[in-house]
Parts: C-alpha cells; structure tokens; sequence
C-alpha cells in the first residue's frame, strides 16, 4: 500500500512539475527503436524533446544541468508504441450502439473526420496507454471510402488538445471480390454463387471519384465547393496517405494497380493477410503494409498454423515496410495488448528489436510522424516510456512512467482504482 | 454389339395393370390373362445366378416361370431375345417419387416457439411421425420415365421433411392408378437430423435435434404405457375412460413407425455415427442413407454393423485455373473430389452391406455415368448389381416381390442390349409389373460413325453421324471446314440436309441446302438415296460406314484411372496418413513416429506438486503415463524408448481449457428456449475440426467443449482430449463427471438480439432467477415422481400411468443429485450473488463461475459458496455487464482463495493460453507457478480431473507439453504436446505435414486440370471461413441466420 501510495504521490509531482523540467533518466536499457539497444543509457530530456541519448558508461555528463534525475537502472526505456488503425476514443462499449461513432452512413464519405469525436475520456484509452501504447491512429470504419484519420496522442484534455497528425489519411476498405460462406461439417456447397455482382461497380465508383477528385482539386475555378473532393485534396500531392484495407491477394494487386493508375504518393495496405503471396509487387510499388493482427487464426485450414505469427518476419525478410495493429473483433480494449503481438512476432523470425521497430519507428514511418516520434533519438519529442522489464512480454510489461512531448502522464486507470479497491475490501498485500 | 438385329415384335397395347376391380371401365373390356416368354436371353436371376440361355415366363404382372427349358404354354407371346440380356429392374430405396414438395414457409422475424401444425399433432412441427406416403402419393408419369429410362422398377417413397418423417411407401414406377402401384404401403420408417420446413424455432441445433429425437422415443414409449396401464386398471372398462391424459397423433404415428425397417438420412459420416448413438440408447438399427463421405471413417462405421444407402453425388471437378482462387479450395475438397468415386468401393471392400441410390444426384441422367466411375475405381459389378437389387429389397423386406427373378415375383426386369455396365450397352426395355416401356426400339438402327459420302459419284465429303440415338447430329467436311447436317431417320428412312456453295449444285453463286432422302441397309449401315440440290436437280448419292462412334464420354472413361491419394484421419489438412494395409482393408491405429515410452532428458519440470519448479530432470512416461522422474534416468535400459533432449527446454502439464467452444458441428447454441438442459454437446463432437490441431500446437490437451450462453440454462459439455486424428467417441476424457453450462445476464436476457427478440422469458435479470427456481422446484417434484415409481411394486406398475421421463428434468435432477455440475456465465456481481442464493436455497452448488469478470467483487461469498472460477485475462469493455470487469480479477480471486482458471471462449486465444496466464503476473504480480496453474491444476480441479491431469507427478496421464523457453514468456512455442504418452504435436512432424500438404493439393489441382481439358464440367470454388463460436460472439451469430 505504501508503495502503491508513493508512485501515485511521485506522478503527481511529475505531472505538476515536469512541463517545464528537464529530466535525465540514468542506467536504463534503452531500446531505441531503431534497431540499437544501449545496456546503460543516458537519456536527457528538456522542453519536450530528446535532448541526451548516450552510453551512461562513456560520456560525460553534466548532471545539474537537468532538474531531475532519475535512476532506472536495470529497467527498459522505450519509444512510445504507436497503434496505427484504430477506434480507440471512438467506441467505448461495442455491444451499445449510442457508444460507437465510428461508422458514419455513405460508402463514399472521405470528408468525415475521426478527429472530432476522439473522446479523450474514454475509459479504455487509459488502460492501453498504461501498457506503453502513448499514440495512435484514430480510424473511422465501414464504407468503401470510411473517412479521415487523425494520429492522437492517448492523453489529452480534449480532442484538440490531444491531436498529433490531423488528417493523415483516408481510408478505403477495397471491395470484396468473392464474398464467403461459414463452412460447416458435412457441407460441400453446390450450386452457390458468392461472387459480389457489385464487385466492378463498387471500384468503378471509387475509381470514378479518384478521377473526380483529382480533376477538382487540379482545377483552379470551383465553382461550387465539394466537400468529399476537398477532403482527398492532400492526398494527390501526398501530404495525405492512402490507406488501402485489404487482406485477399487478389484484391490487393487490384488495389495496388489502381494506386498507379491515380499516381497516389502514400499508399498503404492495411491488413495485408495474404501480402506474403506478392512481396515483389509490395516492394517494387514501395507499399507498406499494415499487418493483420498477429494473434489471429490462418484463415484455411491448410495455411501453415503460425501463419498470422509469422508474417511479419516474411515482410521483413522481404525488405518491405510493415508495422502491427490490432483491428478486429473487440478491437479498442485489445489495444493494450499490441506490444505482445510485437513478443509473438519476436518468437516467430523477427529479432526483438525488430518487433519493436514494428510497434514504434515503423509505424511512425507509415504514419509519417517520424521526424518527430517513433524512436529514441536526438531531437524527436520525448515519447517515451520506462517498464521494469521487457514490454513486448506480458510477463514483465510494467509501465512505471511515461512521458508525452516530454510530460510525465497518468499511468493510473479505473481498472487499476478497482484493484486497489478490492484488496482494501479483503484486506490483502 | 453396333449390330442390331432386327425383330418383330408385338406391339403390346397395355397401358393398365393387371387388375382394377372396383373401378368401372370405358369401352370393350381389355383384360389379359397372356402369358409372354422372353427366350434366348442372358438371365441375371441376381447378382449371382446368371443362365446362359434362359427363358422368362410372365403373366398378369408376375414371373410364372423362369429357367433353361421351360414347356411353353400355348398361345404364348414369344419374345426372341438372342444375343441379349435380362435383368431385375433396379431399385432404389431413397426417393421422393410422387410425393407433393413439403410446403416451404418462410420464417417470421418473431420467435415462434409453439408448432404450426394443424390437428391433435404433438408439440414439435418437426416431428411428422403421423405422416404415411402411402397416403399423400400421387404417380408422377414424369418422374417415373426418368428412373424407368435407368432401370429402375420400384422406388421407396416419402416426404423429405422434418426429424421424423413418418412413414415411406414402395411403389411401383409403372403408369397408373395409385391402387395398384403401391407395392408395400409402409415400407420403412424415415428420419433425420433435419427439421426441414419446420418454422418453429426449436430445435435450431444438430443437438437440439439429437435431443428432440431422443425425448421422442421417451414420449413415445410413455404415451404407449398409458394406454397398457390404463387397461391393467382392475374393474375397469377401457372404453368409458380417457386413455390418454393427451391424444397425440404423433406419437401414435412414432409407436406405428417401431416395427418397420428404420431409414436415418445423414449428411456426413459423423452424422451417421450419431445417429447409430441413438439407436444404441433406443435398441432399433437404423439403415444408414449415407452422404457419399463414409470412406473417410470406415472402421467406426463398420463398428455399428449398420447397413447402408449410398449415393452417388460424386462432385464435379472444381475450376483450378485461377491459382489464387483455388487457395480457397480445401484439401478435404480436393481429396473428396478425387476419393468420392471410390466410396463405394470402400464399403464393399469392408463387407459393409449397402444399397445404391439416385438420391442426391443432381441429375439422374449422371446415374450410370457414376456407376460406372465407381467401378472403375474398384466397385466390382456384382456388387453393383447387388446393391442396387437384392440389398434394397431385403433392406425393405420386400426381398419375396422384388429384386431377383423367381417364381411369384413382379414382372419387373429389364432387357439390355449387354452387360449392364458396359458403356455401350443399350437398355431396350424395363418391364414393370408386367407392363412394357420401351426405352429403345430394338429395332432402332445405330447409325452412328464416319461415312464416306459420295454425290453424284464423283464427289466426296467425310460424313460424321453422332449425338445421341434419338436425336442424331452430325457433319460434312466440305473444304476442311465442318459443316453442321440436320439428320432424321424413321425405320430405314434417313434423311440428311446440309448447307453447300458447290458449283455443281448452285448457280452461280447461289447457296442452299442440299437435301439427301435414301435408305439404310441394315447389315452394312449403306445408305443409298437421291438426293436434291439447290438447283432443283436430282442427283444419285450414297454413304459407306467407315468407322464407329466414339462417345466423349468413353474417352473419359478411358484416362480415369485407379490412382488416389490416402485417406487421412481426420480428413483435413494436417490429418494424418494411417498405415494402409493392402488397400482400404485394414486401417491400424499406429501412428508412424509415435512410440509407447518415451523419455525426457535434462528437462526443467513445472511439477505443479509442492516440489515446484525442478531443473535437470529426467522424465520417463510409458503405457500413457508418468512413470517416473528422477536426476538420472539410464536411457540404455529403455534402448526401446524414444529419447527426447530437453537440455534448455521446459516441461509442463498439458492445458486444459475449462472454456472452448471449438470441435462442434452446427451449433453451439439451443438458443430457443429458456432451458435446453437436455441438449449435450458429447452428441455434436466434431473430430475434423482444424482449432484441434492448432490448439495442441500451443500446448492444449484437455477442453471442456461448452454449450453457448444464449439460456439461463444451457446445454450438457462434453470434456474431451484433443485425440487429433481419432473419432468423437474417442476423444471424450473417459470417465469423466457431467457438466453443464448455465449462463446470466445481458446474453440469456437476449439484450443484444435486435428488436425482435424481446418476447422470450427472461428479458431482465429479474427474470432470470425466476426461471431457475421455476425449473428446479419442477425438478424437485419431478425427482419425487421419479421415486414415488421406483417404490412400487410390480403389480402396482403394471397399472399405474408412469411418470413421463424428460431429458430436460434429468438433466436438473442430476444436479439436485450431485452427479452434474454447472459450469456458469457469469459477469456482474448482482447476478453471481443472486445463482449462490438459488442454489443455497435449492440444495445444490454451482461448481464453476466462468468468466465471472466481476467476481472479484463478491470473491468472499464466492468462497463461502464453494464456488470456482474460470476467466479471461483481459477482456472488457465489449457490452455493459463487462464495464467493471478488470484484468486484476484473476489474481484477486486467486488470493483469495478460490480456484480460479484462465479459459479462452475463443478458437484464437485456446491456441495462447501460456500468455493468457501469464497476464495474471503482469496484472497482480501472480507467481509464475501460480501464474501456470490457471491453465492446468485449476482447470483439472474445477472439472473434477485432477487426479488423472493437471501436474506432473507419477501415476498420472502423460499429458505433457515440451516448450521452447519459460512457458509463460510470450517467446516460449511449443515443440512437442504428448497426450496419453503420445505425441500428437511435433514442430518437426508439423514441417513434414505442411510440405506433404502442398504435394496433395498440386497432385490433385493437376489432375482436376487434365480433367477439364478432357472435357470435364467443373464447379466454382467457394470462399469459405471457419465459423468461430464464442459466448460473445453468439448473439450476432444467432442474429445472421
């Protein structure tokens, strides 16, 4: 309880007093996130920004000239673990339709924005951000075009506060060409057709707008606003990616020849279950994929069972540009488990340090917010954060303090205030 | 056999049967009392007696003589036979011949939870037990020419629909009245797991079925005592009394079904082993109308002594062109395409008597098509004849009218121009209950094949005649070009017109048919005529037979050849080959690289005992057991036994799994009623399922397999090991206590079911304590009546109406009795508190509280009750009663006391529990043997196992798994999982596997290519995604269908 009552104690004096300090964190294992490990670190932070990244055994230091030192030796510092493709803020109970808001009416709607109905309140937001996960792409759903995204840091008074990336992409869930059945035993299925009848006027409309869009936005007198054209402006000159959600191989090479046939700067498939089948096309068109979540289930029976395990060590050995999520069934309260889909991927090809790469600089690349985050390096934000041992294991995940843009956050939750609760009830250590 | 011998023959003007006594008549009597004698014949009097040179003696519809020398009678009609054959027509013991389609209602968006069905029915509309064929059957002229042009003589009939089907008739498939084509009014009785066109919601599962049918017989049987009863009843006159508390047309009809043949159609062989579960329970032997997979579980399916109809729906290649599409296509498929043909070889060479139908074919013309592929791929002939003559009508004791050519039998036979398998071979005529169809003209000229074709005597064209007999085409070779003819004969006649530009028939440049008339010799197929061109002028023609007709389908005969793949167990990827001893014959269980001892060196043991953790230990199991572990045992004394190197590897007990819902066929949920306690997952278990195989990949041994948690009171669970490769009954935990599935809250109140189900009691957790004392005082008085019986005497019985014995109450009954136990849904802390208190109240315990999020919250009354609790790590936030569900719980209830699991509900995460466990010392600083026990120890506690699993101590089952690394870290794979001692997951066995997968499929994919450049029809392949089945996932679930 002591202890319980100090660390509470110690947060609040960060919280209060870290804006305008400047911290040195002593003696940790600093898992830079770009592949480098250093045993001993020196890790310097001021005015939000990385400001010292050293070997604490081999540089000099001048410690007075940080407020506060702290000594994390033997514990693990980390960049900030970012969750690309996700509803985190935007869907608080998923069976209770008055708590979603990530699925607006429309197929074709790149005009709404996610931004706006972040609820930085959310309850579940505080329980992922205590697992390490700080940033994360706030993703609407549904549709054949489901809107705008915007990268979120997990700690914010409100929604303006919080951003980090507005508007860093639209999404397309490309249609499918085959739809599927639920196999059972003893069926075998004749006679059935489950080709989508639709599937070649669902991409003629999306091409359609494509061509629409650029047209409009090239054009110099408009003369009436469109506000579903003026939402894909960024995504003609690139300042905006294309987030392509797909996981049938087929789909996706359909969807890879119509991102070059509109030129589009950024593309980014979203899913990728089948990508291992097409490294070469992925590669030579310079797509990066965000993988399907890693603990999932090969979709035929056939499939070698650690497919899903694996697939990040295939994109990897492939040399192409990947990172994990976690989209799916129960998606936003999963969150917090990313940085474990990281470990499996670690336990399936990838090196440690490249499953972390997966979580952090990876996705900061696809996100195009590494200038800024991503890894431990001289002059990027502080997003950082330092657990007691390995994060990417559930076993020794333990977040004691983060910081965002420098600033230590509340690593408390409801889930946490519960726990303590109930052990007072018992009485138990 | 090109060569048809011209015959007179006697056109026979029967078009009625033999007699119609009470029917007036219009014109000139026409009665016979002919006797016709086929002579010279081939005489197949079955499938084994065959004369040479036979004569067949009929009269009024019945074989009066049949033999080598038979005396004449005079003023026979002689039919000369040389050079062909006589056959019994053929029989098919599943159709729907002349019966009206079940009318098909499409269901309303309410639930509807009583029958539709009109009249003092009984209470599922599923159950037609009153319908009799006989009584609804309407000849269909149609239909019979379609199964006559096969062979066919006579059918069994009956309307496809429901569990219980009523009644199935035998018919002939001759033109006429009603009156006189029923052969055999109640033939067999029919059944199945299908509830067809019934609109009421219950049963919605394959147990539900299972279990309606079972309470059937129950009812059935108690329903017959009333009656004996009330007759016992001294001074008692039957007449002045209600025998019957309730008159039920239903089960009157079931106890009339009793004592005909029993017909269970089934959809897959695990169906058929189901279905012969329950005529084990009931004492009856179905006959097994079988779905065309039986080869892929013989040995169980020979264990029943079954006998079987098979059909012949053999699937059409599948189109491989597109390789990305045909990732969809399953290995089981493609084996199925290649294996099905040779299903009913696999029956024969198992001794496993069986029939042959047409059912299932989606069109009857592909019959002998079929046949002939069946036995191409080793069906021998005469089993064929038999089983589509003899079998049939023994199964349907008809074996005194139909099926061979004796004395006394129908005159149903049919005449062939050969033997009856030949793809040559025409089929004359099939002559039913002494009536005549001509299919074929004997007479009718083959005229089929290349003819030079010269006009005018100087020019000459390549004639091709080809098509079929009755509907010839054919084509000219003008300048390398084919030119398409039309072609017509009628007796010798023939005509021919064809398209020409040739100079000498046109002018100048004029274009038209020529037109050919001539005549046909019938000897050497000459055809010599005149002919006129487009020009008007008449010209001499003539046409000289070269070679005969190739069928296309002759040439597919002629690639297909006896060559497929193994059968696998179970027939899916990752399925194992069995040593195949000379062929199908003889399927041993021994699996290659599996050995009865193995020893484990330099292991770090997770013991789960009070020794802990030991390190460098040697284990050795033998005979499916821990039989010792020691510091050193000496590997040169078990030289026999398979030496595993466990140097920095780690050794646990296996994981059982309190919570799964993988390896179920159709269904997991009896979701329509409040209670479905009679339900049993053990009736539903689906060896074939893939998750098995995935699971023991991550270390899983053991799994409660759960009913869903869409009713207070769910259905019974099955605990099985997961035995990849061996049939359900085979995988269950021997011996094992009962257990059964309760649940509360937003799911069994159907709070996320949409708007339309809102009408089901409960629909608050008001309700559902409700229906819990409901049901267990009913079960109280029920357990009362059981022993108020029990206590009479013999004498006293023999007049007292007996209680009706209901699955549902015996269920319950169990409980009070402390033999089941209930394994609970659970989340908020109102309603886990409110079960305690029913059951303090009620006498009995709940056993198991599973995912009990909120647990922790009354973790004291949890302990005070006695319970257990099995929970998710960290799942939340998905519905409302999850809000304050925390991933501390786990470890709160450890602490405090109780045995707590961690479970997965969930196909994915069953294959991860390691690192669901190991969540509990991230969230509550669990001990890491703590940590391992909520995935082994605590699971074998709560289900009642852990005597025999859980720890690894001596005595125990071998059920181990070898990891990689600390079994809780999240970088820790399974190497090897050992269930009963042996090894039924091996990383470098599943390397092999994964390889000899790919091989299968491109053997199979390349042979289904060559198959359709052969001309081959195919089908398109299906995208497909295993149905996952978790509590949380139910409601969407259930709301798709």
């Amino acid at each position: 309880m002591k202890n319980i009552l100090f660390i509470i104690l110690l947060l609040i004096t960060v919280i209060t007093s870290a804006q305008n300090k400047s911290i040195l964190l002593m003696n940790g294992v600093a898992h830079l996130g770009n592949d480098s490990i250093i045993q001993n670190s020196a890790i310097g932070i001021k005015d939000g920004k990385i400001i010292l990244v050293g070997d604490a055994r081999s540089i000099t230091l001048d410690k007075t000239a940080f407020n506060e030192i702290i000594n994390v030796f033997g514990k693990h510092i980390y960049p900030a673990f970012i969750a690309p493709n996700s509803t985190l803020g935007l869907s608080e109970v998923d069976a209770v339709r008055a708590s979603n808001d990530f699925n607006e009416v429309g197929t074709i709607i790149p005009n709404v924005r996610s931004l706006i109905a972040y609820n930085t309140d959310s309850k579940i937001i505080p329980t992922v951000r205590s697992n390490g996960i700080l940033l994360a792409q706030i993703t609407p759903r549904g549709g054949i075009i489901s809107g705008t995204s915007s990268i979120m840091m997990l700690d914010g008074w409100n929604w303006e506060d919080a951003a980090y990336k507005i508007d860093d992409g639209i999404h397309i869930n490309w249609p499918h060409i085959q739809s599927h059945k639920f196999s059972e035993e003893g069926n075998m299925y004749h006679g059935y057709d489950d080709t989508n009848k639709e599937y070649t006027r669902q991409t003629n409309e999306l091409k359609k707008i494509f061509a629409e869009a650029k047209a409009y936005n090239n054009s110099e007198f408009k003369e009436e606003k469109n506000l579903r054209f003026e939402a894909m402006k960024a995504v003609f000159n690139g300042a905006q990616s294309v987030f392509i959600h797909s996981n049938n191989v087929k789909e996706i090479i359909e969807a890879v020849n119509f991102t070059k046939q509109y030129d589009l700067k950024k593309v980014v498939i979203v899913g990728g279950r089948d990508s291992w089948m097409i490294l070469d096309l992925l590669r030579e068109n310079n797509i990066a994929v965000i993988v399907s979540r890693v603990h999932n289930l090969p979709k035929n029976p056939e499939d070698d069972i650690d497919l899903p395990f694996k697939l990040p060590y295939l994109l990897q050995k492939a040399g192409i540009l990947f990172c994990l999520n976690n989209g799916g069934d129960k998606e936003a309260m999963g969150t917090r488990n990313l940085p474990f889909m990281a470990g499996t991927a670690a336990a399936y090809g990838l090196t440690k340090e490249q499953a972390l790469k997966a979580i952090t600089l990876n996705t900061a690349k696809i996100l195009g917010i590494d200038k800024t985050t991503g890894s431990i390096e001289l002059g990027k934000e502080a997003n950082i954060f330092i657990s007691t041992g390995d994060a990417l294991d559930m076993k020794t995940n333990n977040v004691e303090i983060a910081f965002l843009k420098g600033i230590s956050i509340d690593l408390n939750n409801t889930q946490k205030i519960l726990y303590e609760k109930y052990k007072i009830k018992y009485g138990l250590k | 056999m090109r060569k048809i011998v011209l015959y007179l023959f006697f056109y026979l003007f029967h078009t009625t049967l033999v007699a119609q006594q009470t029917f007036p008549y219009n014109g000139v009597s026409n009665n016979k009392h002919i006797f016709y004698a086929f002579t010279n014949a081939k005489i197949f009097v079955d499938h084994e007696i065959i004369i040479e040179n036979g004569i067949l003696l009929i009269k009024e519809g019945l074989i009066v003589g049949i033999g080598e020398n038979l005396e004449l009678p005079k003023g026979t009609v002689i039919f000369d036979l040389k050079g062909k054959f006589i056959y019994p027509s053929l029989i098919d013991a599943y159709t729907n011949y002349g019966m009206p389609e079940p009318r098909l209602i499409t269901k309303g968006t309410i639930p509807q939870m009583e029958s539709n069905s009109k009249g003092a029915c009984g209470w599922n509309q599923s159950v037609k037990a009153e319908i009799e064929a006989h009584r609804i059957f309407n000849s269909d002229s149609k239909a019979a020419e379609e199964m006559r042009k096969i062979g066919f003589g006579a059918v069994l009939t009956f309307q496809k629909d429901g569990i219980v089907r009523g009644s199935a008739a035998f018919v002939s498939l001759a033109d006429g009245r009603e009156n006189e084509l029923i052969i055999c009014e109640k033939a067999a009785a029919m059944f199945s797991f299908d509830k067809g066109t019934s609109t009421q919601d219950y049963p919605s599962s394959l147990m539900g079925s299972v279990a309606l049918l079972r309470q059937t017989y129950l009812d059935a049987d108690w329903y017959k005592k009333q009656t004996s009863s009330s007759a016992n009843i001294p001074n008692r006159t039957i007449k002045n009394v209600i025998e019957h508390t309730e008159l039920n047309f239903s089960l009157e009809g079931f106890n009339n079904l009793q004592k005909l043949p029993q017909i269970f159609e089934t959809t897959d062989k695990l169906s058929a082993l189901r279905a012969d579960k329950i005529a084990a329970e009931f004492n009856v032997k179905y006959i097994i109308k079988a779905s065309g997979n039986e080869y892929q579980r013989l040995e169980e399916l020979k264990l029943t002594n079954c006998k079987f109809i098979i059909p012949l729906n053999f699937p059409a290649a599948y189109d491989v062109e597109d390789a990305y599409d045909a990732l969809n296509l399953s290995l089981a498929e493609l084996k199925h395409w290649e294996m099905a043909p040779s299903n009913p070889f696999a029956l024969e060479k198992y001794s496993i008597p069986f029939a042959i139908t047409t059912a299932d074919l989606k069109d009857k013309k592909d019959f002998w098509k079929n046949i002939r592929k069946a036995i191409s791929n080793g069906l021998s002939e005469k089993q064929a004849l038999k089983s589509l003559t003899v079998t049939p009508a023994e199964m349907l004791n008809v074996s005194d009218k139909v099926g061979r050519l004796k004395n006394g039998f129908l005159a149903n036979f049919i005449i062939t121009s050969g033997n009856l398998f030949d793809e040559t071979t025409i089929i004359f005529e099939n002559w039913i209950q002494g009536i005549s169809y001509k299919l074929n003209e004997y007479n009718s000229l083959d005229i089929r094949g290349d003819y030079d074709l010269i006009i005018d005597n100087k020019d000459i064209y390549k004639l091709k005649i080809e098509g079929e007999i009755e509907k010839l085409k054919g084509s000219v070779l003008i300048d390398t070009i084919n030119t398409p003819i039309n072609i017509a004969i009628a007796g010798n006649s023939v005509s021919i017109s064809f398209n020409t530009t040739n100079a000498n028939y046109c002018q100048n440049g004029f274009s038209g048919a020529i037109r050919l008339s001539g005549n046909i010799n019938n000897e050497t197929l000459k055809m010599i005529g005149t002919a006129q061109t487009p020009n008007g002028d008449w010209l001499d023609w003539q046409a000289k037979y070269k070679l005969p007709y190739i069928s296309k389908t002759d040439l597919l005969i002629k690639i297909e050849t006896i060559n497929y793949g193994q059968v696998i167990y179970p027939f899916s990827a990752f399925g194992k080959k069995l040593e195949d001893r000379d062929g199908f014959n003889k399927i041993v269980y021994d699996f290659k690289n599996r050995y009865d001892a193995i020893l484990i060196k330099n292991i770090t043991v997770w013991t789960n005992e009070a020794e802990g953790i030991l390190k460098n230990k040697d284990v050795y199991i033998t005979e499916g057991r821990i039989v010792r572990i020691a510091d050193e045992i000496n590997a040169t004394k078990l030289a026999f036994a398979k030496i595993i190197d466990g140097e920095g590897k780690h050794l646990t007990a296996g994981i059982i799994d309190e919570h799964s819902h993988i390896a179920i066929s159709n269904g997991v949920n009896e979701a329509t009623q409040a209670s479905s306690a009679e339900v049993r997952i053990e009736d539903v278990i689906n060896s074939e399922d893939i998750n098995i195989y995935r699971q023991l990949a991550g270390g899983v041994t053991t799994a409660q397999l759960l009913h869903g948690s869409a009713n207070p009171i769910g259905g019974q669970s099955a605990i099985i090991k997961l035995r990849w490769g061996k049939a359900p009954e085979e995988m269950k935990f021997a011996k094992a206590d009962g257990f059964i599935k309760f649940a509360l809250g937003e799911n069994v109140k159907q709070s996320n079911w949409g708007e339309y189900y809102t009408t089901r009691f409960p629909q608050s957790r008001m309700g559902v304590e409700q229906v819990y004392y409901d049901y267990f005082t009913r079960a109280k008085e029920y357990i009362l009546k059981q022993k108020s019986f029990i206590a009479l005497s013999e004498k006293e019985k023999a007049y007292t109406i007996p209680y009706r014995k209901d699955l549902e109450m015996e269920a319950l009954a169990e409980i009070l009795n402390n033999k089941r136990f209930i394994t609970c849904h659970s989340y908020v802390q109102s309603e886990i508190n409110m079960l305690m208190h029913v059951a303090d109240s009620m006498g009995f315990k709940i056993n198991t509280f599973t995912h009990i999020l909120e647990g922790y919250k009354v973790a004291d009354k949890m302990k005070l009750h006695g319970a257990g609790a099995s929970t998710f790590s960290d799942w939340w936030a998905y519905k409302i009663e999850v809000q304050d569900a925390i991933p501390y719980n786990a470890s709160l209830l450890n602490q405090m006391g109780i045995i707590t699991a961690i479970n997965s509900d969930d196909a994915e995460m069953g294959r991860r529990l390691n690192q669901e466990a190991a969540k509990s010392i991230k969230y509550g600083k669990m001990s890491e043997e703590d940590a391992l026990k909520l995935i082994t120890l605590n699971p074998a506690k709560l289900l009642h196992i852990d005597s025999k699993v859980g720890s690894i101590k001596v005595g125990k089952d071998a059920d181990l798994v070898v990891w990689s690394d600390n079994p809780l870290s999240i970088y820790a794979k399974v190497e090897k999982t050992i269930i009963d001692g042996l090894i039924y997951f091996d990383k470098e066995e599943d390397l092999i596997l994964r390889k000899d997968i790919q091989k299968e499929r491109s053997r199979i994919i390349q042979k289904m290519l060559s198959d359709k450049k052969g001309g081959a029809l195919t089908q398109k392949i299906h995208n497909k995604i295993k149905k996952l089945d978790g509590c949380e996932s139910i409601e969407l679930d259930y709301l798709k269908e």
